[in-house]
Formats: C-alpha cells, structure tokens, sequence
C-alpha cells in the first residue's frame, strides 16, 4: 500500500509540478549531450587543440552540478513544505517517520529516474546537433547516427544521482527533525511581512546604489588602459558589485512600499495597492534569493558577453590577418623551392612574392595616439609597400586598382584604427618620407595580413617613383642592425637595433582549405632549406635555438583550426552555462509563484468576490508575474551594460565599437528568450490555478 | 466501567519568559469505556490544545495524561507512531484525506500500516463502509466526493482499527447541517451500538448536544460540566446554551 501510495504521489508530482519536471530533464539531458561531447573521439580528433575542450567541459560540468545541486535542493525543500499536511496526516495515523521518508525518498527516486531517462534520450538527440554544428564549423561531414557513450552515461549518472542521494539526504533529516505539530498547522502561520526599520532599509538602498556605481567606475578606470595591469582594484570591484547587490535586494521592498504606499494618490490609483503588498511581502522573505538570482545573471550578462567579444577578436584577428591562405616572410629573397613544395602538396589560385621596406618612422605614432594601438605602434620604423606590390595584393583579393600621383602616399591600415588616423591626417595631410614632401591621400582599411606580416597594424603605400630611395634608406637600416649585432660585444651597452619586418613576402590563396599537417610539414621544410642556407652563407652547420628565426610560415587552415577550436570552446561553454544558469533561476521563480498560487488562489477569489472581473484579475496576474521575474533582472542588465562597455575597452584592438553593441544585443536576446519562455509558462500554469476550480 | 482515559493537571504555555499564554491552565478530568465527551468553549479557550495534548500532537508543559496507565506524556520519540497507530482515531474538521488514495484505500491504509492480513482488510473495509453507507462512492477519489462523504469516509477510517479512543476536532465544522446531523447520527450510534468512546471538541451548541457529557473550558480552565442523563436532546441543547450564555460567548448567532 505503502508503495502504491508512492507511486501515485509521484505522479502527482510531475504533474502538478510539471516546471520542476521539466528543468530536470533538460538539465539531465544538457549534462549528458555536454558530457557526450566531452567524451567523443569523433569531436578529439578534429583538431589537436580539442583536448582543452574536453578538460574545459569536464570541470565547467562540476560548477553546473553545484547549481543543479542548489536548485534540486530548493525544489524538494519546496515539495516538502507544501505537503507538510500531508505528512502531517501520514504521522496522525501512525506511520512511521521513517516510513514517510521512505516514501518520499521512493517517490522522488521515481521521479528522478524517470526524467533521468527521458533526459538520456533528448540528451542523445542534442549531442546530435551540437556534433553536427561542430562538425559543420570544422567542415568536416558527419553522419547523425543514434549512438551513445556508457562513459558519458556513467558520469550523467553519477552526477545526476549523487545530486539526488545528497539531497535526499537532506530531506531525510528535515523530516526527522520536524514535529507533527508544525507539519499540521504549517498554513496557519503568517508570512512575516511586516517591513522593520524603514529608515535603515532606505539607507541600505542608498548604500548599494553608492557600490554599485562605485564597482562600475573602479572596473571602467581599471580596463581604460589595456597596458595597465589588471589586478587588485578589479577584486575589490567584483566584492563591491557582490555586495551591492545584495543590499539592494534586501533594501529594495522598503523602497517599493517608501515609494508607492506611502504616496496615496499613487497607492490607490488601479491596482497598485494589491500588488505592491503582495510583491513586497514576497520580496521580503526572499531578498537572499533574489540576490543570489541577480547575482547569477550578473555573471551570465558579464561572462557571456565576455566570451562573444572573445570569439569577435579572434574572428576579426583571421579576417584582419589572414586573408591569403599562406604567408611566408624570409630574410633571404628566394622562394622558388617552397614555390615548387607548395605547388605540389596544395591546389594553388594565386602566388606573389614581393618585397616589404623598412623605413625610419615618419612620425605616425603620434596619428595613432588617437585609436586603439595608443603606445603599441613602432616609432622608430614604418613599414612600406609600393603602390604596383599594393595593387597586386589587392587584386588576389579581388579589391579594385588604386592609383597614386607622385607627390602622393596614403596608408592601408587595420579596420580598428582606420577612424582614429582619419582624423589625424584630416588636420595633419602633409608629411616627409625620405627626404620628399608629400601629402597623404587617404586611410584605407582593406585586410591585407596587416598583423605583423604587412607591417604592423599598418602600412605606407608608396608610388613606384618612391622606391629607389626608400630601398636605400631600407638597406642602410639592415646594415646598421647587422652591425650592431655583429660588433655588441659582451657588457657593452646596445646601441640602437631596429625592429625590421623580414623583407621578403610571400602570399598564396589555394583552392580548399589546407590542414593543420600541411603547415607542420611546410614549415618543417622550410625550417631545413633556411638553416642549409643559413649553413651555407657561414660555411659550417649551425646550432640554432628558435625554430625559425630566418623565415615565419603562417597558414590560415592551421590558425583556424586553432581558433575554431577556442571558438567552439568559448560559444559552447558560455551558451552551457548560461542556460542552465537561467533555466535554474527561472525555475526556482516559477516554482515558487506556483507553489505560492495556493495561497494567492484565496486573495485573488477575495478580489472577484468583491467584483473585480476576470480580465482585471488576469491582467493583475500577468502584471505580478512580470514583475516578480522582472525584479531580479532589472538590475543585472542595467549594470551588465556599462561594465561589458568597460571591459570591452581592452578588446577595441580588435573588435569595433559596433560588434561590442551586437553583442550586447545577442546575449540579452537570448537571455530574455529562455527567461521568456518560463515567464510565459508560469503566466499560463498560474492563471489555470487562479481561475480553475479545483 | 473502565476508565480509558485519565488527564492529570495538566498545563500548557505559549510564549517566553515575559509574555506567558496559558493555553491550558491546570485541567483534569477522566474518561471512561463508551463515554462520549464532548469540550465546548469560545475561540481561545484553549478545546484544542487540548485535544492535540491528549492526541500527542503537541506536548504539555507539566501534568500527565494516562491512557489505560501508560503515561502518553512520557512516550519516546519512536515509540509514538506505533502508540498512534494501536491507540488513537483521528477525525478532523477538514477531514485530512489523502487524495491520491480512493476512499476504500484511505480507510484501509490504516489496515495496511497496522499489518493486517490482506484478506481481513478488504472484508473489514467493506463492513464499516457499509455501516456508515459509503459502499458506493469506495472507488471514487475524495474530489470527486461531498463534504458529507469525506467526513463519513475520515470516521471510517477513525474507527476501522478499532482504537481505544477517538478524537474529533470539530468534525461538523466543513460541513452542511444535513450532512453535519448525518455525521453525527453516525458517531452516535457508533457510541451506542460499537462502544467506541469519543473525544469530540466543537463549538456549535447542536453537535455537542449529540455527546453524553460536555466539558465547558474558559481561559484554558474547566468552567463546568454537564451531562445528558435522560434527557431528551431538545432539553439537553437548551441547557447547553444557558452554559454558553453564562460563559458570555458565542451565544449571539444561535439564538
């Protein structure tokens, strides 16, 4: 008897809590795809960089069951409370505590297994697309096939059942330790609403607000400089932000009622009244869980956003210095053989080799205090590019012709500093390069590998006319290196070494994609053809420490693989964590509204006894519930945004001011999707226990 | 005849060191086999504290309370549910039914946890549902049933075992007055016919003119007694009420 009573029970449950329900099983079935994925050869084998990825999911997973953990424990403590009659009435007739945790512990089992398996099997069809989605990044073709791993089955396992033993456990000695007393006439006791100390409250409200700001200002100042050292001030910012959000939470309902209640006009006006003092008094007894809550989805807006303008950066670092499939820079000028090796290990489009001067800076520097790379640029050197090596590089890259007059020179340089050097050159169009006055006729932007391979950031393009004087200049700076590196003798101080590019350049675009084996083994080539060289000019064999130090061999088939891999990383592990962060939360608001609506069931048939009609009584419903899901995530976006701003100054290298904004966009879009969805259901599910008779 | 039950000086307080509640203020007083007690008084009074000290829902603060010479105030922790279970019938004003059970399972769980044989369960089950003409709705679930119903089914399930003492907290107080003088007829007669001896705390003058003998509490102290004898009911209630009037409360709305 005692097991069918169970048995029912259970279902009951899932019925009646049917978010619970469902949070477990998509939480069972996210920690299994996620585990799947961790775990999969087909994934490890794309790139040598996934490893990290696993190791990355692996200890991601311990955080997400820690809040798993949190949110089971809630949700049973929650049950527990709501059928403190129930159990109440168990001990009446004389069953046994222990056989009434016997019952609840088996109850809860059934309930947990069985979202446990319909979480494998939604679980498995997940790790289908998510494979498949990272199959696709990787342009690899995968074949969707219904298979699971034991492995990832064992560890969803012990997670998810550890999570549940623990918390049983729990319940176990809450049952224990409870009187029959208290379990009978639970309802009967008043919610402790009534607000203390209103003064103290509304000082406590002024004081978060003063933290807050103060945490958004220390973070700001503290990410304006990317040279700075991030250190201290950021931790005492991160305290700061903790804390204020906890005061505001628990200050917040005094100021709701200083507000709104105090004021008459405004506490009559519709239904104000009822509201505010069914929302207050909720708040009230919650302020830590609100707190906690916002706090998570500080960290969600933070953290996410965090991680797209990583993904941004790196995507942008690709397009901004990879536009040609391969990029060679030797200090040696022939190319013929790795010409050949290429020719025969790729399908080549287009080939050109070209040479890149250095010349004594011409005093850019100073335009470039105006953008991102403020300090980072060279002063003492430029780089130059002449104007028919400037169109050819544009033409493989199908970009339109240029054209230069004589007396002209004009400046190709990253997307990110373009808007900072117009406005410089716009005052400033009149310069000297090697010796002759010219005017600079404009800033392009166009990518053409300008990360340390066209020179740094940017380039000088110069007319044809220019070059002999500029390759004299170029020759009289590699001399001098090569004598102040030849003459330094031990002791002595350096005199002057410029930081010169290699000066010679070659780029090729292929027809497919090459791999990360093909860059090992060109590189390794052309390693030995430099060092025979290099052993050639010197007469004997040479021991050399860098790698290559006499040429640098840069794919965009193997830095992609690279950064896909972080790519992946960064998308999947955010988008993980951001989701079962809002679904927790989200759950655990809706729970509590549900499991409350018992209780507003009585205050809401009150008002239509005393002739409120449905659709007010509706609308009263939607307005409460959106203000209940609204309060812990107003603050979080108000302070995400600012602080992302802040934190985002350091990536402006990289990502413009427009891609930052998209972000923004993008992360509050999908949070309020999710969260969205749950309002939604909550609404529903609550008007049916308003409205239904039962 | 056999005295069941025997309540010695017992007392209750609420609250701390400064602000004291006696909820029960020295009371004592015994029940005997087939008696059918029932305690009136206004809200406050203190009725069911005392119920919920006789029925080991709550404990007292000093006193003792003997049931056929165990002293209730001195049972163990995991001693209780079997003292509950062998003991005690419970009925409540809100009938505390399980709803996941029909009414035939809700009356033979107590069979259940007191391991009765299964085949005596169904036939016991059966009689007493019988008796207090559910027979036709055991199948049914508790919302699918009347008030009127709930409570015969709760009574079913009070009586069932056998219990040496049944405690009902106002067990009229959900229902209509057909199916409160329904319900009462029955605990009469269960009185009567089985013997069973009744613990009955209500506030309406009607249901109490039903027991045998009737306990008056104010402020936590007995204020008087009265028993039925000969009487006819009618009189019985009118001098139920001359109590209520001279305890000054809860007369307004009955005459």
């Amino acid at each position: 008897m005692l097991g069918k009573l169970s048995f029912r029970n259970a279902k009951r449950q899932a019925k009646d809590y049917c978010i619970y329900f469902i949070t477990v099983i998509i939480s069972v079935a996210l920690m299994f795809s996620f585990n799947s994925i961790a775990k999969s050869n087909d994934i490890s084998e794309l790139s040598s960089y996934m490893e990290f990825f696993s190791k990355a999911i692996s200890g991601i997973s311990i955080l997400i069951v820690l809040v798993m953990a949190w949110l089971i424990n809630y949700c049973m403590r929650f049950m527990l409370e709501k059928r403190s009659k129930e159990f109440g009435t168990y001990q009446i007739l004389g069953i046994e505590k222990k056989s009434i945790s016997n019952i609840f512990t088996l109850e809860n089992l059934m309930i947990g297994g069985i979202a446990f398996i319909i979480g494998i099997a939604i679980g498995t069809f997940v790790y289908q697309i998510f494979t498949s989605i990272i199959m696709n990044l990787f342009n690899q073709p995968y074949q969707i096939e219904i298979s699971f791993s034991i492995k990832a089955v064992g560890m969803t396992a012990i997670y998810f059942f550890g999570i549940f033993a623990l918390v049983l456990l729990n319940c176990r000695r809450k049952i224990k330790k409870t009187k029959v007393y208290d379990l009978l006439y639970a309802n009967k006791k008043n919610e402790n609403n009534m607000i203390k100390n209103t003064k103290g409250n509304v000082i406590l409200f002024a004081l978060s607000i003063v933290l807050l700001v103060g945490a958004i200002l220390i973070n700001n100042n503290e990410f304006a400089n990317a040279s700075n050292m991030i250190g201290r001030n950021i931790f005492i910012a991160i305290i700061m932000l903790i804390v204020g959000i906890y005061l505001f939470y628990i200050s917040i309902s005094s100021f709701i009622v200083k507000r709104y209640l105090n004021n008459k006009s405004r506490k009559y006006k519709k239904d104000n009244m009822f509201l505010y003092r069914n929302l207050t008094s909720k708040i009230n007894t919650m302020s830590l869980s609100l707190g906690t809550i916002a706090l998570m989805f500080t960290i969600i807006l933070i953290g996410g956003n965090i991680a797209l303008l990583m993904n941004n950066m790196i995507n942008n670092e690709i397009e901004m210095g990879y536009p040609y499939e391969i990029m060679i820079s030797a200090a040696d000028g022939d190319f013929s053989k790795y010409k050949e090796y290429i020719e025969k290990n790729t399908k080549v489009k287009d080939m050109y080799e070209y040479r890149l001067y250095n010349i004594k800076g011409i005093g850019l520097s100073t335009a470039f205090e105006k953008t991102p790379f403020k300090g980072a640029v060279d002063k003492e050197i430029d780089s130059v590019l002449s104007l028919t090596t400037y169109n050819k590089l544009r033409e493989i890259l199908g970009y339109e012709k240029v054209d230069l007059q004589d007396d002209e020179i004009m400046i190709n340089c990253l997307k990110t500093a373009k808007g900072g050097l117009e406005k410089y050159t716009k005052e400033n169009d009149k310069t000297k390069i090697v010796g002759k006055d010219v005017k600079i006729k404009e800033i392009r932007s166009e990518n053409i590998a300008q990360v340390g391979f066209n020179g740094s950031y940017y380039a000088i393009i110069v007319p044809d006319s220019l070059i002999p004087l500029i390759e004299k200049e170029d020759k009289r700076l590699r001399d001098k290196n090569d004598d102040n590196a030849t003459t330094v003798k031990e002791g002595e101080e350096k005199s002057e070494i410029y930081f010169l590019d290699f000066a010679y350049n070659f780029v090729a675009t292929t027809e497919n994609m090459t791999d990360e084996k093909f860059y090992k083994e060109l590189s390794n080539y052309i390693v030995k053809q430099e060092r025979e060289i290099a052993g050639e000019v010197n007469g004997e064999e040479q021991n050399y420490n860098i790698e290559i130090s006499l040429a640098n061999v840069q794919t965009k088939g193997e830095r992609m693989s690279q950064t896909k891999s972080f790519y992946t990383i960064m998308s999947f592990l955010a988008f993980y964590v951001a989701l079962i962060f809002v679904m927790a939360t989200a759950t655990l608001l809706a729970i509590q509204q549900l499991s409350d609506s018992e209780k507003y069931k009585y205050r809401y048939e009150l008002l239509r006894k005393l002739g409120v009609d449905e659709l007010q009584i509706n609308r009263t419903i939607f307005k409460q519930l959106l203000f209940y899901f609204a309060i812990p995530m107003v603050l979080p976006v108000i302070i995400s945004i600012p602080v992302i701003l802040g934190v985002g100054q350091i990536f402006t290298v990289a990502v413009t001011m427009e891609e930052i904004f998209k972000n923004i966009g993008i992360m509050l879009g999908m949070f309020i999707l999710v969260y969205g969805i749950y309002f939604i259901a909550t609404d529903v599910q609550f008007d049916r226990n308003i409205n239904g008779n039962g | 005849m056999k005295k069941i039950l025997k309540v010695e000086q017992i007392q209750k307080y609420y609250g701390n060191k400064d602000n004291i509640t006696k909820a029960i203020d020295g009371i004592s007083f015994d029940v005997e086999e087939g008696e059918f007690i029932g305690i009136m008084g206004a809200s406050g009074s203190g009725k069911t504290t005392l119920l919920n000290c006789i029925s080991t829902i709550d404990t007292v603060s000093s006193g003792h309370i003997y049931l056929e010479n165990q002293d209730i105030t001195e049972i163990k922790e995991e001693n209780i549910a079997k003292f509950r279970r062998e003991n005690l019938g419970f009925i409540f004003q809100d009938f505390n039914l399980l709803d996941t059970l029909t009414i035939e399972e809700n009356i033979a769980l107590i069979l259940t946890i007191n391991k009765v044989q299964e085949k005596e369960i169904d036939k016991k089950t059966l009689e007493i549902a019988r008796k207090l003409g559910i027979e036709e709705i055991l199948t049914k679930y508790p919302y699918q049933v009347s008030g009127g119903q709930k409570q015969r089914c709760a009574v079913c399930r009070a009586i069932v075992n056998n219990p040496k003492i049944i405690l009902a907290d106002e067990p009229t107080g959900s229902l209509d007055s057909k199916a409160a003088r329904q319900l009462l007829e029955i605990m009469e007669d269960m009185n009567n016919k089985m013997k069973a001896t009744i613990l009955m705390v209500t506030h309406d003058p009607l249901s109490a003119s039903y027991a045998k003998k009737i306990l008056f509490l104010k402020d936590g102290k007995i204020f008087n007694k009265i028993e039925k004898g000969e009487k006819r009911r009618k009189d019985f209630y009118n001098e139920i009420l001359d109590v209520l009037a001279l305890l000054g409360g809860d007369t307004r709305d009955v005459r």
